[in-house]
């Protein structure tokens, strides 16, 4: 579904990304972890060129799309992002930021990208809130209407950045257990993540990062049971402590 | 329920006027009247006064519907260039951005006075001949009036733009939407929260500064009324009151006129504002 092949990225003197390669096959749910300055938010944002590549290709269903014959907008419509902020359009009730995507983009008419709009509301349980605005809800139904907003594209996939870390405690277990719905469903997903029972409960496959190359990759129980690396083992033991 | 029925009622009726603005503009009219009232009282002449309106009535509205003309022409010419310099100040095209300085630069720190006279001039002597009359002149001149303008619009919306999270961009992008529906549908409703009220002002500002035409003999209402009191008043024509009257009825025209664009931007402000992202109160 996705597949990245050598990835490179600079920022001025800064080797972000050194060579990343990784595929991630439909219906899988991917984690991503590793310190933070590793790469993991660049990494992601290449997939759907909000951050253009230096070097090496991105394919999304077999498709290459970072090239110039193709518009990054096609390619981010085929893969929905759900960002740490939540970045919710503040001035759209959240109704209509469900619905802006298929209306403004894929041309669906109004009244039929809402009635579709208050389906995936009710998925993630905010149907009651469709006509709030992003300010009066909490951080944790904000970010419940971004996964919605996500999915009202159709995407093939979504990329989560940090989706619950900017999230008081007591929020990251409703947005969690979304995502874990999500997964159940067979979503193809890529989530970079310091919830660390959501990668041992959820992902399927986890990628430790550091210093922008991909230092090890395994099962949940391999990576944080019997890590082989020593850089893996050092960050798993402060984060599982 | 009672806050959800307001957004309904609010969203699908948006461009009525409300009852409460009808009342005030009412009170508005009411209140200049008496005024006026007392003031010719306490003057000791009459504001409608027989003789004058009968020779400058029709100066007096010939003078408006210039100065309306000239507004009209000058009002869209600078918020559209108020808006692009303000979009390629912000854009990622960075090798714009000079330009655009240069532009604002320049146009802050020239009188408009000095502009006008220039563009007035020199501007028909770009044109082929068959082209070259007084009426151009004006009209460029007017123009430059919207650039000079314009130019001061460029940081009112550049401001409201740099107001505008990143992550909404980001958020727009990770949709697939396009820079152009990215920028009506989701940055330029935000920037305008605050670059409406500032804008505002600069319309009221830029009304007024219509009556610069006046310099370049414009026909505009300042300069009619100006050259109406040299031929009446000073003369002796006229009476030395008549002065007061006339420019007492100028400044009540370009009154009416900058009240009015204000409050129509008022209501503007209304449709762009988010409830719960209200200001602070103190």
């Amino acid at each position: 579904m996705i597949r990245v092949e050598g990835i490179h990225k600079h920022f001025g003197p800064l080797h972000v990304l050194r060579g990343i390669t990784f595929e991630v096959p439909r219906g899988e749910a991917l984690v991503i972890i590793g310190p933070s300055g590793s790469g993991k938010s660049t990494l992601l944002r290449c997939i759907n060129l909000l951050v253009e590549p230096d070097e090496g290709k991105v394919f999304i269903d077999g498709v290459q799309v970072n090239r110039q014959d193709i518009r990054p907008e096609w390619a981010r419509q085929q893969v929905g992002m759900v960002f740490q902020s939540f970045n919710l359009f503040t001035h759209l009730t959240v109704l209509e930021n469900v619905a802006l995507g298929p209306i403004r983009v894929k041309g669906v008419a109004r009244e039929v990208a809402e009635e579709k709009a208050k389906q995936l509301l009710a998925r993630v349980g905010l149907a009651a809130k469709a006509l709030s605005y992003p300010a009066e809800l909490s951080g944790g139904q904000q970010q419940r209407v971004a996964i919605a907003r996500a999915l009202a594209m159709d995407p093939k996939a979504i990329l989560f950045d940090e989706p619950t870390s900017a999230l008081d405690p007591e929020y990251i277990r409703e947005v969690l257990d979304v995502m874990a719905a999500l997964a159940q469903d067979g979503m193809t997903m890529v989530v970079v993540t310091h919830e660390m029972g959501f990668a041992s409960n959820v992902a399927e496959r986890i990628l430790f990062m550091d210093a922008g190359v991909i230092v090890e990759e395994g099962r949940p129980e391999e990576i944080f049971g019997n890590p082989k690396h020593e850089r893996t083992r050092a960050f798993v033991s402060k984060i599982l402590r | 329920m009672a806050t959800t029925e307001a957004t309904v009622s609010r969203r699908t009726d948006p461009v009525s006027i409300p009852r409460g603005h009808l009342v005030r503009l009412a009170e508005m009219v009411g209140g200049g009247s008496i005024f006026l009232v007392i003031l010719q009282s306490v003057l000791g002449f009459d504001l409608f006064d027989r003789d004058l309106w009968s020779s400058y009535g029709s100066i007096f509205v010939a003078g408006i519907t210039r100065t309306l003309t000239y507004i009209a022409l000058v009002l869209p010419l600078s918020v559209s260039v108020g808006f692009a310099l303000g979009w390629v100040r912000v854009s990622r095209f960075r090798s714009l951005a000079w330009p655009a300085t240069v532009y604002i630069e320049f146009f802050r720190g020239v009188p408009p006075l000095v502009i006008v006279i220039f563009v007035s001039i020199l501007g028909p002597t770009l044109f082929p001949e068959r082209f070259q009359s007084v009426e151009l002149g004006l009209i460029l001149g007017a123009l430059a009036i919207g650039l000079h303008s314009g130019a001061f619009q460029g940081e009112i919306f550049r401001a409201g733009f740099q107001s505008v999270p990143r992550g909404q961009l980001e958020a727009a992008l990770a949709i697939g939407m396009q820079p152009v529906p990215t920028m009506r549908y989701v940055v330029l409703p935000q920037a305008l929260r605050l670059s409406l009220p500032p804008l505002s002002n600069e319309f009221a500002v830029l009304i007024k500064d219509t009556s610069l035409m006046a310099i370049i003999a414009g026909g505009d209402l300042f300069h009619l009324s100006q050259r109406f009191m040299d031929q009446s008043v000073l003369t002796g024509a006229g009476e030395l009151h008549w002065l007061f009257i006339i420019w007492t009825a100028v400044a009540v025209v370009y009154f009416a006129m900058t009240f009015t664009v204000t409050r129509l931007m008022r209501l503007l402000e209304r449709r762009v504002h988010a409830r719960s992202l209200e200001g602070i109160s103190i």
